[in-house]
């Protein structure tokens, strides 16, 4: 093999001297026959036919050894792609559907691919990034951080000397009015230096700086690049500059380097600050204090010798002193046993952690499956195109063969034309790719999450796009190729007018068509999955109106008013924002559906009337409301009555109940006029009548059962503890008919300023709040979609050109058939029956899959089965009505063949 | 003249055993003086387009099996002689062992049944 190498690499070194001798050798090889011929007798001209005939094919001959004598030349592959060009250009239709399908398919591969790369194959661009674990905490809450006391333990274990811990936090930048908030990361002061990350400009913090109150400098801040260019516009003296974070002062050491977005994959920072200086922001709970607060993430680099495995062993065995240590004053002892329990694991983590890789992780590798079936329909589809363009070719091809090309040659210029095809898709994909795999990410952001990525293409994404390009063009090359190779010379001298379509070509063609068809269902019935998912979550009745709330966020705890006096506050602002124009109601809340300020659950609640349940057994949540919060989210009031004037502090303590509470503690009896013991604590119980009934309305998750909730007076509710401990509150408001939420929040804004001009506050509409849990279905469904309907479209493309193909060929035949008296009827059918017999196979084919594939996309399905029947005749109907109509154009032409025209052609 | 019925085809691969054999028994040769040879030793039972030997050389060539040089034929034309070298030799006699065993069990598959 070598040796036989070897000698083609000499024979190219001295390739035109071997020509010539080849040349010499066979034209004297003819002479010397030619001779013999003419000595036994033969007149020399016939001697002349005679030397050749004996000799056979001289071209041929010389071609074939030419060919094989030494390396191909890059004269004549040079040529092979020119003349792939010229036919390419020859059949400008054709080729610009292979190109578009081609740039569309890998362009999704690649953008997708990329993304899927930055998320889950990088490495953080840090030193030695191989090295890095994290640490989680896993209980039974599926707790993944962990608590600053438990952190504090953790860096004091053996082993544990480069850790380091982190946390992401948003801040505000501004005090009053409506707030501007950074992204901040809280870490300790090793971090930088474990992780051997520079500064771009000044210095990093380090050690010293992280100590309560500041180090040596005060309380210092790093900020990321990103955030230097945007709001700094890259100056230089942006390092001295002072930060105010919450109302306090950090001064800016240094900016960091440009490839590090953090240790969150996904997203990134807009200014990092020492762990301990925290508290200087006075806030409450205090977070460095308390082990419930679990906020922290902890990464450590590998000591030489030790595995993620020996580190677990570590951490188990210093487990219990840990918690023992930290354990947290809980009321319960099932609480203390569960925090025990609560393991920490060491585990690789060379990309760092990520919530995208979480949430998205599963989502995009199937889209990349979705695109790489897409794909596959494009290749079946060209393959088609090339196969019926072969076949066309026919004449050309045996022309070549007689004038000498070898079969070879002929595939080599089949692969030249295949080549030239996806590199030019892959061209134009790549572009499509840029602009898609940002697009995509920008689709990930919302108003809680920046998503972030680097997307720089890496040697992953190169070789994936280059090995899909050549693996494309030779998928489809592969069978025209085979059958063009076949093509004898003599085939050009034969006339083929009678136009009797082989067998063969159209059992390939068949082949490739059942493919397209099954691999398009495929992708149709994902698409039907992800849009009826999609359909059923967006659309499920959450119990309130989704279209006309705008809620504010009102902070008050830079207000001077103490908080004795905030609930009296609370209802000033309630009435200067009601009496807005615009405003059709105001209401107050400490929880809105799915909102920041978050859900709280109340510990204990009994009913003396059924002792069986309490909120120790099922989650209750507990909302202080005001008066008219019900009319303000369109939620109905079943039975009893709203909140109102009378349901002061210190009256009779009154509550709302929603259905699933009824149902729970009560069952099918009415809840009004039934009693509850709230107990807060062991010292405050109380006794509370329940007054009304409304309809289930959802607060912590669009997708889980709406849990049993309980509405409380905000008067009553509210005592001075939780006054002191949370300063927050949601206004919400209903937008009148006619005004609009972006119109509104100019004049509520200074309507609740005009009230207390220290009051901060943030705006949002209940749409986009809710936006946010619905971004991995609404992007499932909408690119399944988009390539559903493409995969849809080559499919229809492809079965029209075999039809259309097909007809062409048939023409005498069917010429012929209706001169015999076939009406155009049953001719329309003989051409229909057979492009329905291809595709009741591909869709026979295609069921059968995608029964089989379904069962991978369960979990990220809602509210519908992955076996959904619905979504399978769907996609089947629609594939079966677009493949008749691709069909049909056709099949119509050839039942309006004029029999005698083809007759004449004959 | 035979028909072309009555010619077999010949096998590849074994147009390169029987070329190599020819060098080994006349020493030196043009491919038209093995084309005439092969065409000799076949009593024409053979039908082969002398062309295809050439095929024949050039495998044999870049296998090292043989080597080439110009020289001058018996009516002082200028032509390309082909000899046998080492390595060819001993892949002549691998070749010729393994030949004779595969003919000899095919003979002997094909006299099953008459012989009783």
């Amino acid at each position: 093999m070598l040796r036989v190498l070897l000698s083609r690499v000499r024979a190219t070194l001295r390739r035109s001297r071997l020509d010539d001798e080849l040349d010499d050798e066979l034209r004297e090889h003819l002479a010397m026959l030619q001779e013999r011929f003419v000595r036994n007798g033969r007149d020399p001209s016939e001697a002349f036919y005679a030397a050749r005939r004996q000799f056979g094919g001289v071209t041929q001959v010389r071609e074939a050894l030419m060919e094989r004598s030494a390396l191909p030349r890059m004269d004549v592959l040079l040529q092979d792609f020119s003349v792939a060009i010229r036919s390419l250009r020859a059949t400008p239709v054709a080729t610009a559907v292979a190109v578009l399908s081609l740039a569309l398919g890998i362009g999704a591969n690649t953008a997708i691919f990329s993304i899927l790369n930055s998320l889950l194959l990088k490495s953080l661009p840090v030193r030695e990034a191989s090295q890095l674990v994290t640490l989680d905490s896993v209980g039974p809450n599926e707790y993944f951080e962990i608590s600053y006391p438990v952190w504090n333990q953790i860096r004091q274990v053996r082993g544990f000397d480069h850790s380091f811990a982190w946390a992401t936090d948003r801040v505000r930048l501004s005090d009053t009015g409506e707030a501007t908030f950074a992204e901040a990361v809280w870490a300790s002061g090793n971090v930088f230096e474990v992780l051997g990350v520079p500064a771009a400009l000044g210095r990093t913090f380090a050690i010293r700086d992280d100590s309560r109150g500041g180090g040596a400098n005060g309380p210092v801040a790093l900020i990321s690049y990103r955030y230097w260019q945007q709001h700094f516009g890259g100056a230089a003296d942006a390092v001295g500059r002072t930060l105010t974070v919450e109302r306090v002062p950090f001064t800016i050491i240094g900016v960091a380097a440009p490839s590090f977005l953090g240790l969150n994959v996904g997203t990134t920072f807009d200014v990092m600050l020492p762990l301990e200086t925290e508290p200087l922001l006075g806030r409450t709970p205090e977070r460095l204090e308390i082990a419930t607060w679990t906020w922290l993430q902890v990464m450590a680099r590998l000591p030489p010798g030790q595995t993620p495995e020996s580190l677990t062993v570590a951490l188990r065995a210093a487990q219990p002193g840990i918690r023992a240590e930290t354990m947290p004053s809980f009321d319960h002892v099932e609480d203390r046993g569960r925090y025990l329990r609560a393991a920490l694991i060491a585990k690789s983590a060379p990309g760092g952690v990520s919530r995208l890789r979480r949430q998205y992780g599963t989502a995009l590798s199937t889209l990349l499956v979705v695109v790489g079936l897409v794909l596959l329909v494009a290749c079946a589809n060209i393959a088609t195109l090339m196969l019926a363009r072969t076949a066309a070719r026919h004449d050309e091809f045996s022309v070549r063969r007689a004038l000498g090309a070898s079969g070879a040659r002929i595939v080599r210029l089949l692969l030249a034309e295949s080549l030239v095809l996806s590199a030019v898709g892959t061209g134009i994909g790549l572009l499509f790719a840029q602009w898609g795999s940002r697009l995509l990410v920008g689709q990930l952001s919302t108003w809680a999450y920046t998503a972030v990525l680097d997307l720089s293409p890496d040697w992953r994404v190169l070789a994936a796009t280059s090995a899909t390009t050549v693996a494309t063009a030779i998928f489809f090359c592969v069978v025209p190729a085979y059958r063009a190779a076949g093509v004898a010379p003599i085939d050009a001298l034969k006339r083929r007018r009678l136009g009797l379509a082989g067998n063969s070509s159209a059992l390939s063609g068949g082949a490739l068509l059942i493919v397209q068809v099954a691999v398009s269902l495929l992708v149709l019935v994902g698409a039907a999955l992800f849009l009826r998912s999609f359909t059923a979550l967006a659309y499920r009745d959450l119990g309130f109106d989704r279209g006309r709330i705008l809620v504010a966020v009102v902070e008050t705890r830079r207000s001077a008013v103490p908080p004795a006096g905030r609930v009296e506050l609370y209802e000033r602002v309630r009435e200067a924002v009601a009496r807005v124009p615009g405003v059709e109601s105001a209401a107050l809340s400490m929880a809105t559906p799915l909102g920041s300020a978050g859900v709280r659950f109340t510990p204990d609640i009994t009913a003396p009337a059924n002792p069986v349940f309490s909120g120790r057994n099922v989650r209750i949540l507990t909302n202080p409301v005001s008066p008219d919060w019900f009319r303000t989210f369109g939620t109905k009031i079943l039975a009893g009555r709203d909140f109102d004037g009378r349901d002061r502090a210190g009256a009779q303590n009154v509550a709302i109940v929603n259905e699933a509470f009824a149902t729970h503690y009560f069952g099918a009896a009415s809840p009004l006029g039934q009693t509850l013991i709230e107990a807060n604590s062991p010292m405050d119980r109380r006794s509370v009548e329940i007054v009304g009934l409304v309809q289930d309305a959802a607060f912590a998750s669009v997708r889980d059962p709406i849990e049993p909730t309980i509405y409380r007076p905000l008067t009553q509710r509210l005592d001075e503890r939780w006054l002191t401990s949370v300063s927050n509150i949601s206004v919400s408001i209903r937008v009148a008919q006619g005004s609009t939420s972006a119109r509104l929040a100019a004049s509520v804004a200074a309507a609740i300023s005009g009230v207390d001009r220290d009051l901060a506050f943030t705006f949002q509409t209940l749409t986009e709040t809710l936006s946010v849990f619905y971004i991995r279905e609404r992007l499932l469904a909408l690119l399944s979609g988009f390539f559903g309907v493409l995969a849809l479209l080559i499919a229809g493309i492809g079965l029209y050109g075999v039809t259309a193909y097909s007809v062409n060929r048939r023409r005498t035949e069917l010429g012929i058939r209706m001169a015999l008296g076939a009406t155009p009827r049953s001719v329309l059918w003989l051409v229909l029956s057979r492009v329905l017999m291809f595709v009741g196979l591909g869709v026979l084919v295609g069921v059968g899959v995608s029964i089989w594939a379904s069962q991978f996309l369960a979990s990220l399905l809602f509210g519908i089965q992955a076996r959904d029947p619905v979504a399978l005749i769907e996609a089947a109907t629609t594939l079966v009505l677009v493949a008749v109509l691709a069909g049909w154009f056709p099949a119509w032409r050839a039942s309006h063949v004029d029999p005698a025209s083809v007759l004449q052609e004959s | 003249v035979a028909t072309t019925k009555d010619r077999s085809e010949v096998l590849q691969g074994t147009l390169d055993l029987m070329v190599l054999k020819t060098l080994d028994a006349l020493g030196p040769l043009h491919g038209y003086g093995i084309a005439r040879r092969l065409e000799q030793v076949s009593d024409d039972q053979l039908r082969l387009n002398e062309g295809t030997v050439y095929n024949s050389l050039l495998r044999l060539v870049q296998e090292g099996w043989i080597s080439s040089a110009w020289g001058a034929s018996e009516s002082n034309r200028k032509a390309k002689f082909y000899s046998i070298t080492k390595t060819g030799r001993k892949q002549l006699a691998r070749e010729t062992e393994s030949w004779e065993r595969f003919s000899g069990v095919i003979g002997r598959v094909l006299r099953l049944g008459t012989d009783h």
